[in-house]
């Protein structure tokens, strides 16, 4: 399995600690893991295969799921369990076989009360996981205005 | 004096053909007229309607793209996804205008 975004920093019996609070689910291919709007209890680690997360959009007069960002081995999706509301805010399918390990909300809240640095460290990770994101996906809007620009000034 | 009447009547006949004529051409350049503006306006009303996140610009004509089968327009979306993370990601490694606006292969939009 490779580095996990989430546990960087921590040492290693450290790491192994709080990935045993987490339970491994496995996804079919074709399968979801979670969907959009669904209440979000887990925050999920892929250890293996590949996560496509979709957002819905009318194609056609058809609702289709677009891909908005494919996720691989070490990273984490569904902080939306972490986060206020807690509900998911885009959909997980797989698109081949794939196991992920769910950390509940709970189970963390817990963990990181009895150990605060690790949760300062855990916190840390996720705050440059959800930045990361957010900066990607500000350049590729700004790119999409700037061609919408471009054509209305063409 | 019959010869003069018939002139006259003929005339008349004659005088009035060329006015339907002329209103038949006048009313059809009119309707033309008052076509183009709405026309004109829809074009206006697309391009000005709201837009939406990876919605392609108005200017591709609409027939064009409903000749895509639907599986391949659906490919073209994902790929054009996927250049674009690739372009942010190429950004987000080295800040600056020029790679934040580097031009696209993606056939969405080309």
């Amino acid at each position: 399995m490779a580095a996990i975004d989430l546990l960087n920093g921590l040492a290693p019996e450290e790491a192994e600690r709080v990935l045993a609070l987490g339970t491994r689910v496995a996804v079919t291919t074709g399968g979801e893991l979670f969907h959009l709007g669904d209440t979000a209890e887990s925050i999920y680690l892929v250890k293996r295969g590949r996560l496509r997360l979709t957002l819905p959009m009318q194609v056609r007069s058809h609702q289709e799921d677009i891909l908005v960002e494919e996720l691989s081995s070490g990273q984490t999706v569904g902080w939306s369990a972490l986060i206020p509301p807690y509900r998911f805010t885009l959909t997980a399918c797989a698109p081949l076989e794939t196991e992920v390990i769910a950390l509940s909300r709970e189970a963390l809240t817990r963990y990181f009360a009895a150990h605060p640095d690790t949760g300062y460290a855990v916190a840390s990770n996720l705050s440059r996981v959800i930045g990361q994101r957010l900066q990607l996906l500000q350049a590729m809007w700004l790119r999409e205005i700037q061609r919408m620009v471009e054509a209305r000034c063409a | 004096m019959e010869m003069l009447l018939m002139g006259a009547c003929l005339s008349v006949f004659g005088l009035a053909v060329c006015c339907l004529a002329f209103g038949a051409a006048t009313r059809d350049v009119a309707n033309g007229a008052a076509a183009e503006p709405a026309v004109e306006k829809e074009a206006i009303l697309a391009a000005a309607s709201p837009a939406h996140f990876f919605v392609v610009p108005p200017a591709i004509p609409v027939a064009a793209r409903t000749r895509i089968p639907i599986e391949a327009l659906l490919l073209q979306i994902e790929n054009h996804v996927r250049l674009e993370h690739a372009a942010a990601e190429c950004f987000l490694e080295s800040p600056n205008a020029s790679l934040l606006h580097s031009r696209t292969m993606s056939s969405l939009v080309n």
